[in-house]
């Protein structure tokens, strides 16, 4: 049975960092995530646990972290069920040549450098129970995912959402998300197919089944249960509400059961959600509050009670974590910009691009959790990517403020580079900015 | 097809197709990369019983071989927790080495709060692995060393799996 007392104390605690740093970092011109991330951190062996071992051991003792965890996937669940929600796949199909070729570009070029890079790394932050293909590619696919939720706060806080950038933006990293996930699913279901009894393609074809049944069955019936419902009268009851979040948790189950993960269902639940802006925003405005301000913070803290920045010390350690961090920006940043520019993108707007794709946010810090839960990353590395998380997303705001201050959105037309678009209605609302 | 299309078409082979097939020959090139041998997770200690039942560091080393002992592995750096006392240790080819410093005793020469040191080889063939070693407290003449022969635990139902 769990501590009452204590669990409630650790929820208080990490409530009350987390605001409190969320604020602090607003008001130094950086989204409330970034801060909660780094009170997550500052929660963990990282800061309090090494100058209060034993108030950070009372705190947060080892056998109270198990149902901390099952409150913060809780958390996570939805949030990925909001995540799937908010990409929209019609908007996907309407991508430009040059938000075709940034997209692909930002998830193959840090790919690709990741790759490179476990070249290196693998021999010394692995060991042999971990194949390097598998490394390579979690270390691709964490290199190449985009935070869709933060950027989409981010350009809606600037309010670029309506222009090209924001457009294009938007699209690519909906498309590295959903790639990145998939490839994450790949490994997920190759790790574990390796130490299960079914065989792999018995996995596979499960998945390929659920997919196909979600798709086309699944969704028609949302479509009559959920928006026929919120257009007939206004609002779902709260017996529709329930059902849908029970459908999110079947969803999760089945996945998790097939041998991908629990994420990947609520994910997919989201994505096959009808897209009418409307009811989209309805049910942000139900889910969102409590995930965002009471369950996310958890995951924060979960994750800072696993990153001890600790085990990265010495400088060749700070070496390992500078050339991640290098090769993760050079990847991305430098990836979507060249893609934009190639594309006939101004460069000014392709460096904005490739500013936007390289931020990380909380998606890295999820796949993160992923790869150390299968032991495909070590908690040093794991550590040190989570600094990169950090470092990417937080270096987002002022490097735009430089690449595209905000007197050139409001400048002569010929220099503006959020040109408003034809584009039907996006995916993402303007007034959209609470979720992480 | 129009300019832009072939511009298009050019480029995306340029900056997805070539990097794709790159990216097929790093991982081809790096399955013949070794990685350091596996020591990470729980390890079942099995300790000798015959050591100077007189000496006065004979419990203290009685009940560090009746601990479990834990590994977290970094490639090479592992860290190491025997008994509840916890601390850093490498991962030399197969062997492993690490000491246990007690913080609140400075006195070296002390045997009732010594330093321990581990030194095991680990034996990779083995399945499940084991690893072969003594313990050793530090500074103290009249303790012999301990050794130990350590199972690895299989990992819980549906968790890691490295």
């Amino acid at each position: 049975m769990p501590n009452l007392f204590i669990l409630v104390l650790q929820v208080a605690v990490v409530l009350t960092a987390c605001r409190l740093t969320g604020a602090l970092f607003k008001k130094l011109h950086q989204p409330r995530v970034v801060g909660e991330m780094f009170a997550g951190i500052m929660l963990g062996p990282s800061l309090l646990g090494w100058i209060a071992p034993h108030f950070s051991a009372y705190l947060f003792p080892a056998s109270s972290l198990g149902f901390l965890n099952a409150l913060s996937q809780i958390g996570v669940i939805v949030f990925m069920f909001l995540v799937g929600l908010k990409i929209n796949p019609m908007e996907l199909k309407k991508e430009s040549h040059a938000a075709v070729l940034a997209s692909h570009v930002s998830i193959t070029a840090p790919f690709v450098l990741a790759a490179f890079l476990a070249l290196y790394l693998y021999p010394r932050l692995s060991d042999d129970s971990v194949a390097f293909t598998n490394f390579a590619l979690f270390m691709g696919a964490a290199m190449s995912i985009t935070a869709f939720p933060v950027l989409a706060r981010i350009l809606a806080e600037r309010r670029m959402l309506s222009s090209r950038l924001g457009t294009v933006a938007i699209a690519c990293a909906a498309v590295d998300d959903v790639t990145g996930w998939c490839i994450l699913a790949y490994i997920v279901v190759l790790i574990r197919a390796a130490h299960s009894e079914t065989s792999i393609w018995m996995t596979l074809g499960g998945i390929v089944v659920f997919g196909l049944v979600m798709v086309f069955g699944v969704q028609r019936l949302l479509k009559g249960v959920f928006l026929n419902a919120y257009e007939k009268w206004g609002h779902l009851s709260e017996n529709r509400m329930a059902f849908m979040l029970l459908l999110v948790l079947v969803s999760s189950l089945c996945t998790e059961r097939l041998g991908i993960h629990l994420l990947f269902g609520a994910f997919l639940m989201g994505a096959i959600m009808p897209k009418e802006d409307r009811f989209v925003r309805y049910v942000l405005d139900r889910f969102e509050t409590i995930t965002v301000t009471l369950l996310l913070p958890l995951f924060f803290a979960f994750t800072g009670l696993r990153t001890n920045i600790g085990l990265v010390k010495g400088h060749e350690m700070w070496m390992y974590c500078g050339l991640i961090i290098l090769v993760a920006t050079a990847g991305k940043l430098g990836g979507s910009t060249l893609a934009a520019w190639m594309s006939g993108m101004p460069f000014r707007e392709a460096a904005g691009l490739g500013i936007l794709m390289n931020t990380r946010g909380l998606m890295e810090l999820v796949i993160l959790n992923i790869g150390l839960d299968i032991k495909i990353i070590s908690p040093a590395l794991f550590s040190m990517m989570v600094i990169m998380a950090l470092v990417t997303t937080f270096m987002t705001t002022p490097i735009l403020n430089l690449i595209c201050p905000k007197e050139l959105l409001q400048g002569a037309p010929d220099k503006m580079i959020t040109k408003p678009v034809t584009a039907p209605s996006l995916a993402v609302h303007e007034t959209e900015t609470s979720v992480a | 097809m129009s300019h832009a299309n072939r511009n298009f078409v050019i480029a995306y082979i340029l900056l997805v197709g070539l990097p794709l097939l790159a990216l097929a020959g790093v991982l081809k090139s790096g399955r013949s990369l070794n990685a350091p041998f596996s020591v990470d997770g729980a390890w079942k200690l099995d300790a000798g019983a015959a050591h100077a039942s007189a000496a006065p560091c004979t419990d203290f080393l009685s009940s560090v071989s009746n601990s479990p002992l834990s590994i977290s592995q970094s490639g090479t750096s592992l860290v190491i927790n025997l008994g509840g006392k916890t601390t850093t240790g490498t991962l030399a080819g197969k062997t492993i080495k690490a000491q246990f410093v007690d913080a609140n005793n400075s006195n070296t020469t002390d045997c009732s709060g010594p330093s321990l040191a581990l030194t095991a080889t680990l034996d990779p063939l083995t399945e499940p692995r084991t690893m072969s070693g003594r313990l050793s407290v530090e500074g103290c003449s009249s303790c012999a060393p301990m050794e130990f022969r350590a199972v690895k635990q299989p990992r819980p139902a549906g968790g890691a799996t490295r």
